[in-house]
């Protein structure tokens, strides 16, 4: 049994289905990123967890117990917001020790201090949320969560009033601390890079379901659906037929060309979609032919847009092309079956 | 140029208010005997009477309104506008009025004795007192602490629930401290109402200090005494404005988070349901229902009382008087309100404070002030509507100002800023980048002083023109004369004068 | 009175020569009470009039405040602030037609101001809790024991202060001392004014109360069945003062011809029938009588008022000093 399970969670607001069919399980320190696009139900989801809704139905499970009758005071779950949500009337030491009830006034003091030492924000103490930064605001609503020693950390786009720079060395910098504790935590981005990035377990929501839960790795590398493929990264999606099965591999008509995809329960005759990313792709001597449309240098590779055959592809390259066409072939591919979303 | 119109503005409504507390204090010293007269016990009592009348009302008002702000700002009943302008429309009915429907419902004679047999004893004394003044002052704090409801961040009641507080621990050591700027300052504009009042407070038969100084100066026409006496007035109104001021309330009011806010949840009531519309029903009843029944039995007495040209012409005057009334301390609050957030120092801070201790002062004595500039300074506004207009305004501008300052408390210098950068003058981007944001805070300020000016009575009684009359001062020189019936007509006309206004005021607060 | 209405002929010819006149009246008496008479003043005569209403300490403290920069032409109030303005210098002595045509018994000793209606001073009581035994004979049995509790009084009331003003006059300081020190040791119960005191009675709180005569025929007239009664004291009892609204003319006015025509039309048959049929008060004059309710009291007016001069009752600082030292005010 998984130290957090969440199971069949619905959730409708009026006339709006908010959470579908919502189920994951994570481990015992791990960290759990829920991520989708904006509306896709992940934030409800995540107020189920903290009881600030209650779910139409489902269950969720802390430590093997039922928690879902409980309120959200009841839960041990500390909460950090996406605005932060610090009481304005009251100082940074205030905020932190808010959730430090029935402990001695000096034991408070020192589990303050000890907080704010550990996410290096000592000398803000006595401030005012209102004279701090959104880094440090962000950094005590996280002292503030954890000051009560929660089982589990729920984390809702902490990141989002921040800007990027600074977003990227506080992502490293939450999952060194977060392990470093060893807290399971549930995070919830729609930012594609910090998912991956801070996932031991990723969930990747559309539409108030979950479509797919993995490692990050995995995942990415093999999604299951084509919005799971496009929504983790550059992908190429080309409609196509099954001609064959050979070893668990199909033989794909597509661009007018057939081509090997990693399949897994289809059959030949059957109408989908072959996936590729960029760099699934070599330019070179290859079977297909691109037209190259626009060629962005990134720095440490070139991001070549072309079509072929009439069809969209992105292509990475190592260096500048040097015609308009260039032939390219496809080392890996995956076929998806289904009707394209 | 344009810096100095603002500056020059705001001066303008913090010393205006001034006038009529020099005149008191001029002649205060005129006769030194009567500061020696405070000395009497009997003085020292009623000044008693007086602070456990603001606290008893304080008290009782909030715990009113408290439940009721909740009840139309959190819960599921939140969305009927029609029962908050109900639970509201008390402001607009006259003191007076109130104390004499709650006088009439008990006793040997009273409705209930005639109606089902029931003699329940008038109220009188501390207790009654409370409970007249309570019936029309808790719309203020019920108005003031709905609006901060509405406003409050939901997710900081989520933080603490999610750090371990019951929904009651939330609401004590999160929302109530939220809260507390609009309650001081609810509190403020009633507690400067009660030590002002004393027409309601006389008929309940409890003795106030205002009413002591009413009556030193109407029943000895005692100038000099009723100034004298009045000066612990003064000083209790600044003490009243220094602690709606004070206190740690350092960071409350700001919003930590950028982004807007996700509206409340509101709360299912469930099987509380009916309780809490019981609740409401008797607010509503004896706020609204109680005067307006014995408003209307008065009419049936003859409804034939009042002629039509008589009622035109105390509606025209009312409009006139508090609709300019309105506009003119609109004028004024603008820029005081200007200075009040983006001006620094005590300099400042006295310029607020000046109305707030005008407002604060007995009517009549503001009155009287009034009328002695007039003829000793001003002899060409003496006896002109202007000078009503602007006493009245001077007299309201702390009722604009709230939310004029609060407006302007919520738009960031950063937008003024823009606005200068883009090439306009200070007056030009407080103007052009505020106004639409500050449209809410006037309408707002503007129907509140609409309101109180057109029940207003001693100032418009002494500041106005020859043969002048409104609403209020033919209500109540009919119900003074114990002519019942001739006074409902214009009270009736002056309730649906109102109304509007009132509902205008509830337009003007967030979409919820 | 011809000679009376030659001189208000004679105004109107003036009037109507000099054209459209203006009349400035500050008036104490209620908007509500007198504002029908006003205009048909103002339709029998078209002279323009404007009229500045007001308690009488307000209208009062504003002449004293205009001085000669004031624009009105009348003081139209009450014995007390007229006697005060009076003695101030504030009015102007009247023709003798005026004091001439008010009723002997009612002329004042100042020929500054006239009556215009009277009023008594009753003792109004609630006839269901009183037996005709306990009816007291004189205002100052009142401290009786017996009395105890029972008993109303306004004493921020101009007309109770005008009677405290009289009870000085007829029984010395000491004596109306020793008499509100009575009645307040034998509690009796503040009230703010005279209606105050008869919805008391009505409502049971009281059984005696010490009023002007006027209001209970207005409260009869909204209910015939009004549980209150009132009575005059004996014969010459204090408790029994005359009370009198009259008028005078401002020294300073613009406008005396218009002034005295307002006058004469007050003391005139219309003015008169007015104030006893509509305000339920005694016509000043002779030849109006009183509304057929107030006959039974006016029968005895003049063989129970007390030996006090209209004119006389201005010493109002006195009475207030006195009331402030009773620790009732």
């Amino acid at each position: 049994m998984s130290f957090l399970s969440v199971q069949a969670l619905r959730k409708r607001f009026g006339p709006v289905e908010a959470v579908r069919e919502v189920s994951f399980a994570a481990e015992a320190g791990e960290i759990l990123v829920l991520v989708g696009p904006s509306g896709c139900g992940k934030t409800t989801t995540l107020r189920l967890l903290a009881g600030f809704d209650r779910p139409d139905c489902g269950r969720v499970l802390v430590g093997g117990r039922d928690i879902t009758p409980l309120p959200p005071e009841r839960r041990g779950i500390g909460f950090v917001f996406q605005e932060y949500a610090l009481f304005p009337h009251l100082s940074v030491e205030g905020n932190v020790a808010f959730g430090l009830r029935g402990l001695a006034r000096a034991e408070r003091r020192e589990r303050v201090g000890e907080l704010l030492a550990m996410l290096g924000i000592a000398e803000l103490a006595p401030r005012f949320p209102h004279e701090l930064s959104a880094g440090q605001q962000q950094r005590v609503a996280l002292a503030r969560a954890l000051a009560p020693r929660p089982r589990l950390l729920l984390l809702d786009e902490p990141f989002s009033a921040l800007d990027a720079a600074l977003r990227r060395d506080l992502r490293a910098e939450l999952r060194n601390f977060l392990k470093g504790l060893g807290l399971t935590a549930v995070h919830v981005t729609h930012d594609r890079e910090e998912a991956l990035a801070l996932a031991d377990v990723l969930a990747v929501m559309r539409a108030g379901r979950v479509e797919q839960v993995g490692p990050p790795e995995e995942v990415y590398n093999r999604p299951r659906t084509p919005f799971v493929a496009a929504f983790l990264g550059r992908a190429n999606l080309w409609p196509g037929r099954v001609l064959a099965i050979l070893n668990g591999r199909a033989e794909v008509e597509v661009a007018g060309q057939v081509l090997c995809a990693e399949a897994a329960g289809t059959a030949p005759g059957a109408r989908g979609v072959v996936f590729f990313r960029p760099e699934w792709a070599e330019v070179g001597p290859g079977p297909f032919v691109a037209h190259v449309q626009t060629a962005l240098f990134l720095g440490d590779h070139w991001e070549l847009h072309a079509s072929c055959q009439g069809l969209p592809v992105v292509l990475s390259a190592p260096c500048a092309p040097c015609a308009g066409v260039v032939p390219f072939a496809v080392t890996r591919a995956l076929w998806l079956s289904g009707p394209e979303g | 140029m344009q810096a100095a119109v603002l500056r020059g503005g705001a001066a303008c409504a913090g010393l205006g208010a001034l006038v009529p507390v020099a005149y008191l204090v001029l002649r205060a010293l005129e006769g030194g005997e009567g500061l020696v007269q405070l000395l009497q016990p009997r003085h020292l009592t009623l000044l008693g009477n007086t602070l456990a009348l603001v606290g008893t009302v304080l008290v009782a008002d909030t715990a009113l309104a408290l439940p009721a702000a909740w009840l139309l700002g959190r819960s599921e009943l939140a969305r009927r506008r029609g029962l908050v302008a109900l639970v509201a429309a008390p402001v607009v009915i006259p003191g007076y009025i109130v104390a004499l429907a709650l006088l009439g419902l008990g006793g040997d004679y009273g409705l209930l004795a005639r109606l089902v047999g029931w003699r329940l004893p008038r109220p009188q004394g501390l207790w009654g007192a409370t409970l007249c003044l309570t019936l029309y002052t808790y719309p203020y704090v019920f108005l003031s602490a709905r609006a901060a409801l509405l406003g409050l961040d939901p997710s900081l009641e989520e933080a603490a629930r999610s750090l371990g507080l019951s929904p009651w621990g939330v609401a004590r050591r999160v929302v109530l401290p939220q809260l507390l700027p609009a309650l001081r300052a609810a509190w403020l504009v009633v507690g400067l109402y009660v030590l002002g009042d004393f027409g309601a407070v006389s008929l309940l038969r409890y003795e106030t200090y205002s009413y002591a100084v009413y009556l030193r100066y109407a029943g000895a026409l005692d100038r000099t005494g009723a100034a004298a006496l009045s000066l612990p007035l003064l000083g209790l109104a600044a003490l009243g404005w220094a602690a709606s001021r004070a206190g740690g309330g350092r960071g409350v009011g700001y919003r930590a988070g950028s982004g807007a806010s996700r509206p409340a949840p509101r709360a299912r009531l469930g099987w509380a349901r009916p309780l809490a519309l019981g609740y409401l029903a008797l607010l509503v009843g004896l706020g609204v229902g109680l005067p307006l029944g014995t408003l209307f039995l008065w009419l049936l007495q003859d409804p034939q009382a009042v002629g039509g040209r008589a009622l035109a012409h105390g509606l025209g005057g009312t409009a006139v008087a508090a609709g300019g009334a309105a506009l003119l301390a609109l004028a004024l609050a603008f820029p005081l309100a200007h200075r009040a957030t983006r001006g620094h120092g005590w300099g400042t801070a006295v310029l607020v404070s000046l109305p707030h201790l005008g407002h604060a002062l007995p009517p009549f004595v503001v009155g009287l002030g009034w009328a002695f500039l007039g003829l000793r300074a001003l002899p060409f506004l003496y006896g002109r509507l202007v000078l009503l207009l602007l006493a009245l305004a001077l007299y309201f501008v702390p009722l604009a100002f709230g939310p004029l300052r609060a407006a302007w408390a919520q738009l960031s210098p950063r937008l003024e800023e823009a606005a200068r950068s883009l090439g306009h003058g200070p007056l030009g981007a407080a103007v052009r980048s505020a106004l639409p944001g500050l449209v809410r805070g006037a309408v707002a300020g503007g129907a509140l002083v609409f309101l109180r000016a057109a029940t207003e009575l001693p100032l418009t009684f002494l500041l106005s023109p020859l043969g002048f009359s409104t609403l209020a001062t033919r209500t109540f020189a009919a119900a003074s004369e114990a002519l019942f019936a001739q006074a409902a007509p214009f009270a009736l006309a002056l309730l649906a004068l109102a109304l509007p206004s009132l509902v205008l005021l509830l337009r003007m607060e967030r979409e919820t | 009175m011809p000679f009376l209405r030659l001189v208000l002929v004679l105004v109107l010819g003036l009037g109507a020569l000099a054209g459209a006149q203006e009349l400035v009246v500050y008036c104490a008496r209620s908007r509500a009470l007198v504002e029908p008479l006003i205009l048909r003043f103002q339709e029998e005569t078209g002279l323009r009039v404007h009229v500045r209403y007001g308690t009488q300490a307000e209208l009062v403290a504003l002449l004293l405040e205009e001085g000669a920069r004031s624009p009105a032409d009348v003081f139209w109030g009450y014995e007390a602030s007229l006697a005060t303005l009076a003695r101030r210098g504030l009015l102007q002595e009247l023709p003798a037609e005026f004091r001439e045509r008010v009723a002997p018994a009612y002329r004042v000793g100042d020929e500054r101001w006239v009556p215009t209606s009277i009023r008594v001073r009753v003792l109004a009581y609630a006839p269901a809790r009183v037996t005709p035994a306990e009816l007291p004979a004189s205002v100052l049995e009142l401290g009786d024991p017996r009395y105890r509790g029972r008993v109303g009084w306004a004493p921020p009331n101009a007309g109770f202060q005008t009677f405290l003003t009289g009870l000085r006059l007829l029984v010395g300081e000491e004596g109306a001392q020793a008499w509100v020190e009575a009645l307040r040791q034998n509690q009796a119960q503040p009230y703010p004014n005279n209606i105050a005191l008869l919805q008391a009675l009505a409502a049971g709180e009281i059984d005696f109360a010490l009023t002007n005569h006027y209001y209970l025929y207005r409260f009869r007239a909204a209910d015939p069945a009004f549980p209150v009664e009132q009575i005059l004291f004996a014969p010459g009892d204090p408790g029994n003062l005359l009370l009198a609204s009259g008028a005078g003319i401002v020294r300073t006015a613009r406008n005396p011809v218009a002034a005295q025509a307002f006058l004469a039309f007050l003391l005139g048959e219309a003015g008169q029938t007015f104030f006893t049929h509509d305000l339920f008060e005694f016509p000043a004059v002779e030849d109006v009588s009183p509304h057929p309710a107030l006959a039974p009291l006016a029968e005895e007016l003049a063989a129970r008022r007390p030996a006090v001069d209209l004119g006389d009752l201005w010493d109002l600082p006195g009475t207030l000093e006195l009331l402030r030292r009773a620790g009732v005010l």
